[in-house]
């Protein structure tokens, strides 16, 4: 019965790693993406606009055809005030996850693999990460490190270790009780061999789901924290604090919309794509 | 073997305990990494008004001139008396601070999580049950919707539209029912879509189930199902997840007293940071550590006395053989450490 369930999907795997097929919603959020990255390496190529100097003459335009998101309070293009907030916007969120799945992913490994009295520590010190409510902890090491955009990005780095954490060690686990884990210590392999080779790719294939909705949590909060000003000061045009700026002039209200609007269009793009890559396969 | 519900509650407020002290205790050594040194920072800062024997009494008081983990010994013992310790902005003891303005926060949380449970449920109903034509794909997008929405960018658009346009309450006096209605709807918005994921995953299983095909062949109605049959066993797993929100609610209160200009924890938090009041700033976060545990206690214990199919059965199916061989311990391969029966 093993071997007939065995052999027969693998027979069809190849055949359907070739042609994936995207579904119309992920191609335009990963269409979005690709835009938000291009923003972010040449943020030049698309606005001819200086983001920092401003024409008094225009200020609290309207959005149209030559300012497209409208125009702030001292007459700066918010197009390219967002254009070019979106490199530091962007970098500072793949920091947290970074932080977030290497040092997640660490101690999920280690606690799965090693069981016992390390496993009862480490499933403590997450039990704590997760007791302290996650943005308030934020606010705690970004004030404790310094009012900077990289600092906010640490912060929510290492307030999402727990998440990945723990989610490694369930996968660890899973996959440590496979039959091919149990084949390999059979042939000789030794525990750390095992361990690189076989459990921390198979129990990986969780965490990339997760890490790209992470991104997208990264971009919320890291947002809401410059949105307090507990990131980069002023000529810096991080998008949440764009938002904080048009705060002041409700009766301006785009303002707010156009780097809202960015902020929600990415988080959806990166949540749906998390989505499509945790559908069964 | 069956662990005892008495033995499964001493085991959890045991740890709940532990991690309520090790939270007390992270918190601590974040703050006290500030790179600024409160001493010099505010208490020698003639600005503040600090008479030379009070800045004695304070440093005296938290021990300031002595190593860190005394501090901590000193701090904790006093956290664990329930004294919080004296502000360095106000010069006034912490909990009655807190006090203060802790049921503004409360009542704004509370308010929430009811908003928050109202549309997650209406969401899931309708995206369960209405007919296609009606919107019910539409509806299934919303979770995502909501979750990308920024708190701070909702709580701007509430405020242009319900108190700049149509004049329904007003920011200079927040704290009234409407004013909390809608910092309570800000909130809630971003928390709902958690709930509703997880209840529209739950009507969508339960609704396959062979007792729901077997009413539904008695003749019952979609409504009549999911009154009689599909509501409880689909809320049962939201004691959970509310459980888990809390702690969003309390970081997300932050933003939203910032946004509605209420006098909150959130915003007590936030003038902490800007002049470093780490005493109060470690009370808050301790208290919120409290309060998320707690509720997560609650959850845990209340949980098996709901749902009849979630006994304590932990402990049954541990078997203990050791490993032969030289196969390592806890990798003893499945097949050889399964114990015979019998």
């Amino acid at each position: 019965m093993t071997v007939a369930t065995l052999s027969e999907p693998s027979l069809d795997a190849p055949r359907a790693g070739v042609l994936v097929r995207v579904p119309p919603t992920v191609a335009v959020s990963l269409l979005w993406l690709a835009v938000i990255v291009a923003w972010s390496l040449a943020p030049g190529l698309f606005t001819g606009h200086d983001p920092a100097a401003g024409t008094p003459t225009e200020k609290l335009l309207g959005p149209g055809t030559t300012h497209w998101f409208g125009t702030d309070d001292l007459g700066r293009d918010l197009f390219s005030r967002v254009v070019h907030g979106s490199a530091s916007s962007v970098s500072s969120a793949l920091v947290s996850v970074a932080i977030g799945v290497v040092a997640g992913s660490l101690i999920g490994l280690l606690a799965g693999f090693l069981e016992g009295w390390v496993d009862t520590v480490l499933a403590r010190f997450v039990d704590v990460l997760l007791a302290i409510p996650g943005f308030l902890f934020a606010v705690i090491i970004v004030s404790a490190l310094g009012f900077r955009t990289i600092n906010a990005a640490i912060a929510t780095g290492v307030v999402a270790v727990a998440v990945f954490a723990r989610v490694m060690r369930a996968e660890v686990i899973k996959v440590r009780q496979a039959t091919f884990v149990e084949a390999s210590y059979l042939q000789g392999g030794s525990r750390w061999q095992i361990l690189l080779t076989h459990i921390l790719p198979n129990a990986s294939r969780s965490i990339v789901p997760l890490a790209v909705l992470q991104f997208g949590v990264a971009i919320l909060v890291i947002a809401g924290l410059a949105f307090l000003g507990y990131g980069d000061p002023p000529p810096a045009s991080d998008w949440g604090r764009l938002v904080a700026d048009g705060e002041k002039f409700p009766f301006a209200p785009w303002m707010i919309y156009a780097p809202a609007a960015v902020i929600v269009a990415t988080v959806l793009a990166l949540n749906r794509i998390s989505r499509w890559l945790r559908r069964p396969a | 073997m069956r662990s005892s519900y008495p033995g499964f509650v001493l085991r959890r407020l045991g740890q709940a305990v532990v991690v309520v002290l090790l939270a007390y205790i992270a918190t601590f050594v974040v703050i006290s990494v500030l790179p600024g040194d409160p001493v010099s920072g505010i208490l020698n800062n003639p600005e503040n008004g600090f008479s030379p024997e009070q800045v004695d009494q304070i440093v005296s008081y938290y021990k300031l001139d002595q190593p860190v983990p005394v501090q901590l010994w000193e701090s904790l013992s006093r956290f664990l008396t329930g004294d919080l310790g004296v502000s360095l902005r106000t010069n006034l003891p912490v909990a009655p601070m807190i006090g203060q303005v802790a049921a503004s926060t409360f009542s704004l949380a509370g308010a929430a999580l009811v908003i928050a449970l109202v549309l997650a449920f209406a969401v899931g109903y309708g995206a369960h049950a209405l007919p296609r034509w009606a919107g019910r794909d539409l509806l299934r997008a919303f979770p995502s919707l909501f979750l990308s929405v920024p708190n701070y960018v909702v709580g701007l658009l509430v405020l242009i539209f319900f108190s700049f346009q149509l004049h329904l309450f007003s920011v200079i006096d927040s704290e009234t029912p409407v004013g909390t209605f809608f910092a309570a709807l800000t909130l809630a918005i971003p928390v709902s879509a958690q709930l509703a994921e997880v209840i529209i995953a739950n009507l969508d299983h339960e609704s396959t189930q062979e007792y729901a095909t077997v009413a539904r062949s008695r003749g019952l109605t979609q409504a009549g199902l999911f009154v009689r049959h599909l509501l409880k066993p689909a809320s049962l797993p939201v004691v959970t997840v509310i459980a888990l929100i809390v702690g969003e609610l309390l970081g997300g209160a932050v933003l939203t007293e910032q946004i509605f200009g209420r006098n909150g924890l959130g915003s007590l938090v936030q003038q902490s940071v800007t002049t470093q009041d780490t005493p109060v700033l470690q009370a808050v976060v301790s208290l919120s550590a409290v309060v998320f545990v707690v509720v997560n206690l609650v959850a845990d214990l209340v949980y098996p006395l709901l749902d009849p199919r979630v006994r304590l059965t932990e402990t049954r199916a541990r078997a203990t053989v050791p490993a032969p061989g030289r196969v390592p311990g806890p990798f003893a391969p499945s097949g050889l450490s399964t114990p015979k029966a019998g």
